[in-house]
């Protein structure tokens, strides 16, 4: 374990997407803590402040801190996407690994389902199942899990392959080992790191895809401090002042290369020949 | 020999390299002197990771970013190569310098004609027209003895075999007449008997070209066939280099002295000489035909035909306890085909017969049929789980084939038996080298005390020194269990020092089986005798040699 964290700490993308996770992880934990003012106190006389000693980042249109309301919000904003995420790699990974040890014509059929559902843009997909099941914070999370299956049931698949070709399995095979033992002690701790690299970069996905559903109304509702949503109440005041729509788009772009810049260290750092 | 007053084509001079790694400096190469005349062949003879490839790249000016260049010179005729600038150097590779390397299937692009690949030398170095170029290239393609130049021209790589073209690539690297070739293992990617043919024009190039070439190889055999001096390298520093003959005769080095004494020699027997053979042998393998491939969906729906891939062709023959039965073929031959099948790792047609028992297909092979038969695969990096430590991989066939009791005490137990400390059980595969992977999958094949093992290939990854040596363990605990082993190979010359009969295989068909020391009889199919015949024989074949050989057995 300390091994991998030294690797991970080695290469540059890995120690700086650590640091911007750990400090991401620390704002979901102490947000509220850390927020100066109440995020959902309006005040008349402050609205439009530009940041100052006592609203760091500004006011919005209602005169709410715009620091506050960050602190607050990343607790619906990553979290969410760090859920959908997850759930979206278990659905794949099952999907994926199931097609690649059924094999011929299952193998077949599932992955030309999938190749089919890949094929619809992921919001465009997101839009759709929102739109089905009716807009509100949870239904977005099932739009994007869903909207990420396929991919991660592609990728998984093609690791299960060619893992499944490997001498250990047919070494296990002819020893006369169980499929369930084969597929869990000798497959699985080798598909995991390719899977667990690709969750971290989709997590960043998630996040921009989550804002995209809130920017467009289907997320999240008002007053909630979801970061998307801040950023599109903040378009009609932007001429007043630029902040209100400057901060929350740094939050959503750091915490995007946050996670890609740690999905990058981890594929160096699972590797264990590089 | 010696040509001291005419400056040397290629003149290495106190060189040294380094490589600046995340662990620390590697001292690549150290204080090399080398020098290689007008007409000669240097053969440049080393293990995997000695270095020999990077003193290659070295003079060809290739090398990675965290290379450091500390001391000395590389000469080319009297110019220091160091001193040019990147546009110069460009300009000589490929026209006073080139290089072949090992594997055609990937030195040659995919997606460009043989001939373009060929032409674009011509016209970028000697400012041929397209027509000129094309043309000097089909007589250089006939040159280098292929049959239909104009044809191969026009041909894409995949479309000829890697014996045409590895010709291909020789001819490019002759194409403007250099003044030094470096030949990278130009013949190991290649099978016997077309490396043998490759080596052949080699020599026969050389001498109508009086090119300068450097000779890289990890074969002492092939070397001594082709080179007039040898160098020896040993982690980055020559150890010792002089004419073949006084090289491989008396060499002076102990280093050099082992690794002669571990190239195999086919006159010196390894194993006992003969098995008695009872009444019933151990396997008997009947008319077994593999196919491979499936008909494909839309195929079926469309009705076009479809032809399925012969693994095996109606293959017969019978292994005897305790015997040691050699299978030895070309790459594809079907060799691993006949181990997979037997191993139940592919479906099968026909009838295997293990000491009395009828095996007809997969469900046939019980635990008890497992349990005796184990297979060990070529690379020890693929077969053995690079997430599992030692430990549990030695302890899976203990659980499986019965007694899971004090694993730790049994698991080390198995390491010593072949040689390996008891506390590798704790390590995981990378952490140890190739020869002592090769050493865990063996130990893992020998766990349920099985009467059958099939080793596929399982030298040919290794150097050899460490092939010596695992050769060693594996008949020394054939000795110990009177194991019957059924051992693929390519290499002949190991295959007749161990084995007491020989199968021989080409393109799927069983050609025969002989007895190891009538393998060279005039009786032999017509196959078996190219086989042969192609194989060099190792320099320490030779009376002197060979008693070194016999003193460091002793």
């Amino acid at each position: 374990m300390i091994e991998f964290l030294k690797r991970l700490l080695g290469t540059p993308q890995g120690a700086l997407g650590l640091f911007i996770v750990l400090l991401i992880v620390a704002v979901v934990v102490f947000g509220p803590v850390i927020a100066t003012h109440d995020p959902e106190q309006m005040s008349i006389l402050s609205r439009y402040k530009a940041p100052s000693a006592s609203f760091w980042l500004g006011t919005d249109q209602y005169g709410r801190d715009i620091f506050s309301r960050l602190m607050i919000g990343a607790r619906a904003t990553v979290v969410m996407a760090v859920l959908a995420t997850i759930a979206g790699t278990l659905i794949g990974a099952l999907i994926g690994t199931t097609s690649a040890f059924l094999g011929g014509r299952a193998d077949e059929f599932i992955m030309r389902t999938v190749d089919a559902v890949m094929s619809i843009p992921s919001l465009l997909f997101a839009l759709l199942v929102v739109n089905l099941l009716g807009s509100s914070t949870v239904n977005a999370l099932v739009a994007v899990a869903i909207a990420f299956a396929p991919g991660m049931a592609r990728i998984t698949r093609s690791v299960a392959l060619s893992v499944r070709k490997q001498d250990y399995v047919n070494a296990a095979i002819a020893r006369g080992e169980s499929s369930a033992f084969i597929i869990r002690r000798e497959m699985l701790p080798n598909v995991i790191a390719p899977i667990i690299v690709e969750m971290t970069i989709r997590v960043a996905f998630a996040v921009m895809l989550f804002a995209t559903l809130s920017f467009l109304g289907l997320g999240a509702q008002p007053p909630a401090a979801e970061w998307g949503l801040m950023v599109s109440e903040a378009r009609q005041y932007m001429h007043l002042s630029a902040y209100i729509l400057i901060w929350p788009s740094v939050a959503i772009a750091i915490t995007a290369i946050g996670f890609n810049l740690l999905g990058d260290g981890l594929r160096d750092a699972l590797n264990p020949r590089t | 020999m010696t040509n001291t007053i005419e400056t040397p084509v290629l003149a290495i001079r106190d060189y040294s390299l380094d490589y600046e790694t995340a662990n620390g400096t590697f001292h690549a190469l150290k204080n090399i002197d080398l020098s290689i005349g007008r007409g000669e062949i240097l053969g440049l003879v080393g293990e995997s990771g000695s270095g020999k490839t990077s003193l290659a790249w070295s003079i060809m000016r290739y090398l990675s970013k965290n290379a450091r260049e500390t001391s000395g010179d590389i000469l080319l005729s009297g110019e220091s190569l160091l001193k040019k600038s990147n546009a110069e150097i460009e300009a000589m590779r490929g026209r006073r310098i080139s290089m072949v390397f090992q594997d055609p299937s990937t030195s040659l692009n995919p997606t460009l004609s043989l001939g373009h690949q060929l032409s674009e030398v011509l016209m970028r170095h000697r400012k041929l027209t397209k027509q000129q170029a094309w043309r000097e290239g089909e007589a250089m393609l006939a040159r280098v003895g292929l049959k239909t130049p104009a044809e191969m021209m026009k041909r894409m790589p995949h479309e000829a075999s890697g014996g045409e073209k590895q010709r291909v690539v020789i001819a490019s690297a002759f194409a403007c007449s250099p003044e030094c070739i470096i030949f990278d293992e130009p013949t190991t990617a290649l099978d016997v008997i077309t490396s043998r043919q490759i080596l052949d024009l080699f020599v026969e190039l050389q001498e109508e070209t009086g090119v300068a070439s450097l000779y890289i190889s990890h074969d002492l055999a092939l070397v001594s066939r082709t080179a007039g001096r040898v160098a020896v390298i040993k982690h980055g520093d020559i150890v010792e280099q002089g004419p073949v003959a006084s090289i491989f005769h008396a060499p002076c080095e102990t280093y050099t002295r082992e690794l002669i004494a571990a190239v195999p020699d086919p006159t010196r027997r390894l194993s006992s000489p003969s098995v008695e053979t009872g009444a019933e042998p151990l396997v008997r393998v009947e008319n077994v035909s593999v196919h491979y491939g499936r008909k494909p969906f839309l195929a079926s729906l469309t009705g076009r035909s479809f032809t399925r891939f012969k693994g095996n062709n109606a293959v017969s023959l019978t292994v005897n306890p305790g015997e040691i039965l050699g299978v030895v073929g070309e790459s594809g031959s079907g060799k691993s085909t006949l181990a997979k099948a037997m191993t139940g790792l592919n479906p099968f047609e026909g009838k295997i017969w293990f000491d009395g028992r009828e095996i007809r297909g997969l469900k046939d092979m019980t635990t008890a049929y497992r349990k005796d038969v184990q297979i060990i695969f070529q690379h020890p990096d693929a077969s053995l789980n690079p997430r599992h430590k030692i430990s549990e991989i030695l302890s899976r066939p203990l659980k499986l084939y019965g007694d899971g009791s004090n694993l730790r005490q049994q698991v080390g137990d198995m390491l010593e038996k072949v040689r390996l400390p008891r506390t590798h059980a704790d390590r995981y595969p990378h952490q140890l080298s190739g020869g002592e992977k090769q050493r865990v999958a063996i130990a893992r094949a020998f766990a349920s005390k099985p009467r059958l093992v099939i080793c596929d290939e399982i030298t040919s990854a290794l150097d050899v020194s460490v092939q010596a040596s695992v050769v060693e363990l594996l008949l020394e605990l054939q000795k110990a269990n009177n194991t019957a082993y059924l051992f693929i190979t390519h290499d002949l010359n190991l295959i007749r020092q161990i084995a007491h009969r020989i199968a021989v295989m080409y393109r799927g068909d069983l050609v025969e089986i002989a007895p190891a020391e009538e393998i060279e009889s005039a009786d032999r199919a017509d196959y078996t005798r190219r086989l042969i015949a192609a194989v060099p024989l190792p320099a320490g074949a030779s009376p002197i040699a060979s008693a070194t050989i016999a003193s460091e057995g002793a």
